[in-house]
Order: structure tokens, then sequence, then C-alpha cells
């Protein structure tokens, strides 16, 4: 059985994209951001490689379900700027949803820390 | 906001485009509102980009940005949940029955029907706007006699003469003015009825227009199935005398 690439990166993708949902809620629990200062934040301090673009409809999506508020300010540097802030039904989210998360992470660590124990066991086997 | 280059700003702009391009079915104060968020985020990207050469910055600041496809993936959702809750809600459920019936089970042969059908459809719509023309027309000539009738009553006797006017009894019994009053009021209903076909034909568009996106939609994944299948399948050959070892992720 071969592993096709194209799945491999949609999966990761995937993945990338569930996460970064958190994380842009976690990023506007406390501070206001546009579009681009969001993105600096999230990839300078949390290094994640993401397509710029790719927060938009994020934003979009939160934003549709009431979880953020937008609005347009003048910048005295360039274009206005839209910001966004989490609204108090954003915050619950975020709250519950990072409970969820840490959640699955230890269900996935624990899982994942079986299988090398048995992949392990199975070379020592084997040799 | 226009100290930049001109050829970054036709960069920018055409991008701009295409990310338009996608957001069709969007109401369009919320498809100005998201270009506005994304020219916003690519000038200041480019202003924090460094570099000589404005042609590799803006680029570079593209190619960081994405596909239009990617950036607009979850706009286009909730245009069509938004416009379909109104009165194109049956044509949307029509477009996706359409799609299960023929398009899904039956491959090539279904993709043939599914083509029948909206050509029969799209042959509907031309009928209804040539139907809508044609009443705006009549009212249009009918409006000319009524006036001609009023104001020109010899050019009408003399198109009369020659033949290319032919009142009926009902119309000869009346005076002149009436004549011209009554023709004016047909030809008004004539207006009307064409105008309200008009306006009526815009939902017909709209929704038609739904039905084609969605099933050329389903075509263009319909290939791409085929083509990723076609591909893999040759992958598999060439690599066929070799063990196929699974990368061991996670």
């Amino acid at each position: 059985m071969e592993y096709p690439d194209d799945s491999k990166d949609r999966r990761i993708t995937q993945l990338r994209k569930g996460i970064l949902e958190l994380a842009v809620m976690g990023v506007l629990y406390h501070e206001r951001h546009y579009g681009y200062s969001l993105v600096r934040v999230l990839t300078e301090t949390g290094s994640m490689s993401i397509k710029e673009g790719t927060i938009y409809p994020i934003l979009a999506r939160l934003d549709r379900d009431g979880l953020v508020r937008s609005e347009w300010m003048e910048s005295d540097q360039g274009p206005p700027r839209k910001y966004y802030t989490l609204t108090p039904l954003g915050r619950q989210a975020f709250n519950e949803l990072s409970q969820e998360f840490d959640l699955l992470v230890s269900l996935a660590q624990q899982h994942w820390s079986q299988a090398k124990r048995k992949l392990v066991v199975r070379k020592a086997q084997s040799q | 906001m226009n100290q930049y280059p001109e050829v970054v700003t036709t960069i920018a702009n055409d991008y701009l485009e295409r990310v338009k391009s996608q957001l069709r079915l969007l109401p369009p104060l919320e498809q100005e509102d998201f270009l506005r968020e994304i020219r916003s985020h690519l000038y200041e990207a480019y202003d924090r980009t460094p570099g000589d050469d404005d042609v590799v910055r803006i680029l570079a600041v593209l190619k960081n940005f994405g596909e239009p496809a990617e950036v607009v993936s979850d706009r286009l959702p909730r245009a069509m949940v938004r416009s379909g809750t109104g009165r194109n809600l049956p044509l949307y459920i029509l477009g996706g029955i359409l799609i299960a019936l023929f398009g899904l089970p039956l491959g090539f042969g279904g993709f043939g029907v599914l083509l029948g059908l909206l050509a029969a459809l799209a042959g509907l719509l031309i009928a209804y706007y040539a139907v809508a023309g044609s009443l705006l027309l009549s009212g249009a000539v009918l409006t000319l006699f009524g006036l001609t009738r009023i104001v020109l009553p010899e050019l009408w006797d003399k198109l009369v003469t020659l033949g290319f006017i032919r009142p009926g009894d009902f119309l000869e019994g009346l005076s002149p003015t009436d004549q011209g009053f009554l023709l004016i009021l047909l030809a008004t209903l004539f207006l009307a009825a064409g105008w309200g076909l008009l306006r009526l034909g815009k939902y017909l568009l709209r929704g038609l227009r739904f039905l084609f996106s969605l099933t050329f939609d389903w075509i263009r994944r319909f290939a791409q199935t085929i083509r990723r299948k076609l591909r893999n399948d040759r992958r598999k050959g060439r690599t066929s005398p070799l063990p196929n070892r699974q990368p061991a992720n996670m």
C-alpha cells in the first residue's frame, strides 16, 4: 500500500487548520489584532508555518459564528486595518475548546507511546 | 495608499481580481469588505518585506499569502447557505438531486444526461427572455403608434393607406385621440409585462447560474479524481519491482 503524498499533505493541512483556529482565538483572547499582525504573532511566537491568507477563512468563520467582533480603523502607517477581538461568546468557546484540545492531545500521546513501545518490543524480538 | 510603484499595484490588483472572481456568490458589500482587508494585508506585508526589486517583493508577499482558492475557501459555503435560505432553495435542492441521481452513479453517461438537462434549462431561459423582449418591443411599437395617432394624424392616415397599419373595426369607431390613448394603454400593459418578466428573470438566472456552477464543480472534481487515479496507477507501475514501504509517520 502506497501512502499518497497529496493525501498526506491534506491531512497535515487539516490538522494544522484545526489547531490554527484555536491558536487564533488564544491570541485574540487578551489582545485585539488585525489579519497581518495576527499572522506575525502566530508565526513569530508560535513558529507556526502557515500561508498568511489562511487566517482569513478562519476569521470569517469565527465572525460568522459570533465568536469575534471586527472593526475598521485608520492606520498612520498605511491602509486602514480591520481589527478583531474575541467576544464573550468567543472566550467561552475558547475555554471549552482548549480543554477539549488538552484531552485529545493527552489521548493521542497515550496511544502514541503505546504504539512506540510495541514497535520497540517487536524490533527486539526480531533481532 | 497610492504611493506604491505601478507594477506593484498592477500585480496586487491582478491577484485581488482573482480573489474577487472566487467571491462571485457573496453579496457585493461583503466582497468589497473582504477585498479591502486583503488589500490592506498585502500592502502592509509589502512594506515590511525587505528587498530592492519591487516585483520580487510583491511576488514574495503573494507567495506567502497563498492561492485565492485557499483564501476564500470558507467564504463560499456561507454565501451559498445564505442565498439558499431564500427563494432559490428549491433550485438548489433540485441541483443536488440532479447531480445525485444522474451525475454520480452513471459516470460519463450521467454527465451527458446532466448536460442535456442543463441545456434544456438554458433553452427555457432563452425562450423566457425572448418573450420578455418581444413584449417590450411590442410595447414600444404600440407607444409609437399611439403617439402617431394623437400627434401626427396625417402620418397615421398615410400609414393606413399604405397598408402598414390595419386598424380593426373597433378602433375605427373611436375618435383619433381615443384611439391613441387606447394604443398607449395597451402599450403600457405590454411594457409592464415585459419589465415584470425581466425582473423575475433575475431570480431564474441566479438559480440557473448556481445549477451550472454546481455541475461544473462536480465535473471538475470528477476529472480530478480520474487524473489522480491515473497518476497513481502510473506511479505504481513504475515502482512495482520495489516493495512499497510506508513512511513511518507518527
